[in-house]
């Protein structure tokens, strides 16, 4: 069975975007909510910097974390 | 002399075209350059008429590329050319399978890599092959080589003399639990036996895993006694250690240096996910994307805990575990030429952690003893005996060590923390040991509460990397890593600010770099692999701008290393004078409460022997 993309992400998978906004607040609220619309597990908001009309961030999601069995190992598995 | 015919099968864009010709003119070839524009059918009437070993075309521009090129291929062959003449095709337009598709003997993609273009001009494979040998015949740098180690000042000498005859003096006829498990290790690993048990017990192992055990917390003996990990710990599959090891047999990067000049400095990267998986993933990539080195760290809590485990071992938080398995495995992975540091200064494994780093191939050490026994968190008595012993095996395995200034960190001013370091080299230079010093180029809290990097971040950073140049002749590696302090969660401002410091320090002259990833200040989650790359692809092109060129300090500059060197020289005097160094370690002077430095407190109480 072929593999999805999203299994070879190595860690980390890190969306950055710059979201109008009315402050920091908001913009935190919605860089959560645009974690959870794509669907990725535990995001996190690594940074986020509001100024005026909205905020440059950047949101993590970990695929793979240290220690977690590794979807992309499953290549060397099949040699 | 041999011809090539360079052709830009493209409108306007000819500039690939000009380096080419430059590059192989210097090559000793005939670069015969054609005119943006020219047409298939004029670059094979030209070929014909030169008799060229190879055409190399260049295409910048992205459409009709399959067609412009395709005609150039079957006009070549229609013309019976290729007999003669091989076709190379290069250019941002131009992908691997482009080339390949299309019929070209070779195909050139990225940055001009005239390693490569040779190679083809002269029949050789081209591509991950030729780069594969190029990595094997690299040779794994020497950092201490051609150092004399001799003092430029002599009075910081005598009185390093003086200290260190001090130390020796007093760690004569102590021991500890850590180095008494060191000599077990080293016993263990002259038997070829291991700590867990096979069905077999011989009577050797059996005594060794006694006096091993007796040594050790309850955490560590549970674990060989009755199987249980410590929290957080899990055991790596045989399946998982053979999957990467299949990956990495699959595939092969190109060694290319972050430096655009000279051979120095090198650049080193951290690692220590939790998992040797994940750190072999971490390193491969690291690798890839151009460093020379790299050093491992352990958990905190490992330092914390008298013994050491066995196996291949995964931890869910920062930290590798050390074990001699994993050691070997993370070694294994590596390039030959990598340098490999393994981390053991400031915990209360530190001589075996030595014992085991050179069981599994390690090039260098880290120890170093007042850092360790302050902001480390060891006691002060037990990490002098334990640094000791692991200089002097540092000398007998012919391993270097180097000795990082972090307690900078706690707010420690520069010069106390250079005359611990100072103490450290000389200490190391009296048991036969390399010692490479470790300035830390960093935004600490010293610098900020007394404002000495208000204006800039350079004079203060440069008058630390002279300070080391006028004291002693020995290998100067700043880290660990620079910048630290300075990076945000921002990547694009964390790269940019190692990158500026690496390339500060490589102006400097200095011999290898500590560099941070841009998730050096994103404390929620562990490093990841692409930040890695962030701050690798920020530090060459930041050597890239600089090239060659050097700056010259300041009159500020000057003035803070003339502060800097007669504090150290004020730091060693009081140290000298105190006649006793784990005292003065205890007593702040080499870094008290006001600069955020406390003794340490772990092991205290364990040394025994000797006259305490």
């Amino acid at each position: 069975m072929m593999q999805k993309a999203l299994d070879r992400v190595v860690d980390a998978l890190d969306v950055e975007t710059f979201l109008y906004a009315a402050d920091e607040e908001e913009a935190r609220s919605l860089a959560e909510q645009l974690a959870a619309e794509l669907n990725l597990p535990h995001g996190d908001v690594v940074f986020l910097e509001y100024k005026g009309f909205g905020a440059r961030v950047r949101i993590r999601s970990y695929i793979h974390h240290p220690g977690d069995r590794y979807r992309w190992l499953e290549r060397g598995s099949s040699k | 002399m041999k011809k090539v015919l360079l052709a830009p099968l493209d409108p306007v864009h000819d500039n690939a075209v000009k380096l080419l010709k430059r590059k192989l003119s210097e090559a000793g070839y005939d670069a015969i350059a054609m005119r943006p524009g020219t047409t298939s059918e004029e670059v094979i009437e030209k070929a014909l008429e030169e008799r060229p070993i190879a055409i190399l075309v260049s295409r910048t521009l992205g459409y009709k590329v399959a067609e412009t090129l395709g005609r150039l291929v079957d006009l070549a062959e229609a013309s019976g050319l290729r007999e003669m003449t091989r076709l190379g095709v290069g250019g941002m337009a131009i992908t691997k399978e482009t080339g390949g598709e299309l019929g070209f003997d070779a195909c050139f993609t990225g940055e001009l890599n005239m390693t490569e273009v040779l190679a083809f001009l002269e029949g050789k494979p081209v591509g991950l092959q030729t780069a594969g040998n190029a990595v094997a015949e690299r040779q794994k740098p020497n950092i201490v080589q051609g150092f004399t180690y001799a003092f430029k000042d002599k009075e910081i000498e005598t009185l390093l003399d003086g200290i260190v005859d001090q130390i020796l003096e007093w760690v004569k006829g102590k021991t500890s639990p850590g180095i008494e498990r060191a000599k077990l290790r080293a016993e263990m690993l002259a038997e070829g036996i291991s700590l867990r048990s096979p069905a077999k017990v011989s009577l050797t192992q059996q005594r060794l895993r006694e006096q091993y055990l007796a040594l050790c917390d309850d955490t560590i003996r549970a674990f060989y006694l009755t199987d249980k990990l410590p929290a957080g710990v899990r055991w790596l599959a045989a399946a998982e250690i053979e999957a990467m090891e299949n990956l990495l047999g699959s595939a092969k990067a190109r060694y290319s240096p972050l430096r655009h000049v000279g051979e120095k400095p090198l650049f080193f990267s951290q690692y220590g996910t939790g998992c040797p998986v994940m750190d072999v993933m971490h390193i491969k990539v690291a690798e890839a994307w151009g460093v020379d080195g790299v050093l491992h760290f352990d958990p905190s809590w490992g330092a914390q805990c008298e013994g050491l485990l066995e196996g291949y071992l995964s931890h869910e938080h920062d930290g590798t575990i050390l074990t001699l398995e994993n050691l070997k495995f993370i070694r294994h992975a590596q390039e030959p030429a990598t340098l490999w540091n393994v981390r053991g200064h400031r915990g209360l494994n530190t001589p075996e952690t030595q014992v085991l780093g050179h069981a599994a191939g390690a090039d260098l050490f880290k120890i170093n003893i007042p850092y360790g026994s302050t902001a480390g968190g060891t006691d002060p008595q037990r990490l002098t005996v334990d640094g000791v012993y692991s200089l002097r095996l540092a000398a007998e395995y012919g391993i270097p060590f180097d000795i990082p200034g972090n307690d900078e960190l706690s707010g420690v001013p520069p010069f106390k923390t250079f005359a611990g370091i100072l103490i450290m080299v000389a200490l190391g230079l009296k048991l036969g040991a390399k010692p490479i010093p470790k300035p830390l180029l960093c935004y600490s809290p010293y610098m900020t509460i007394y404002g000495r990097m208000d204006d800039n971040m350079i004079d203060m950073n440069i008058a630390k990397l002279m300070v080391w140049r006028e004291i002693v002749d020995a290998p100067v590696w700043p880290g660990e890593p620079v910048g630290f302090m300075t990076h945000s969660p921002e990547r694009v401002q964390s790269s940019m600010m190692t990158a500026v410091h690496a390339a500060l320090a490589s102006s400097m002259g200095v011999d290898a770099v500590t560099i941070a990833s841009s998730d050096e200040a994103y404390s929620k989650g562990p490093i990841s692999a692409a930040a890695r790359v962030d701050t690798l692809r920020a530090v060459r092109d930041a050597l890239r701008f600089q090239g060659s060129v050097q700056l010259t300090p300041t009159p500020r500059a000057l003035t803070l290393a003339d502060e800097i060197h007669d504090g150290i020289c004020e730091v060693l005097k009081t140290v000298a004078e105190r006649g006793d160094f784990v005292a003065s370690i205890c007593e702040g002077l080499l870094g008290n409460e006001e600069d955020g430095l406390y003794p340490g407190r772990i092991g205290a109480g364990t040394v025994s022997g000797g006259r305490l």
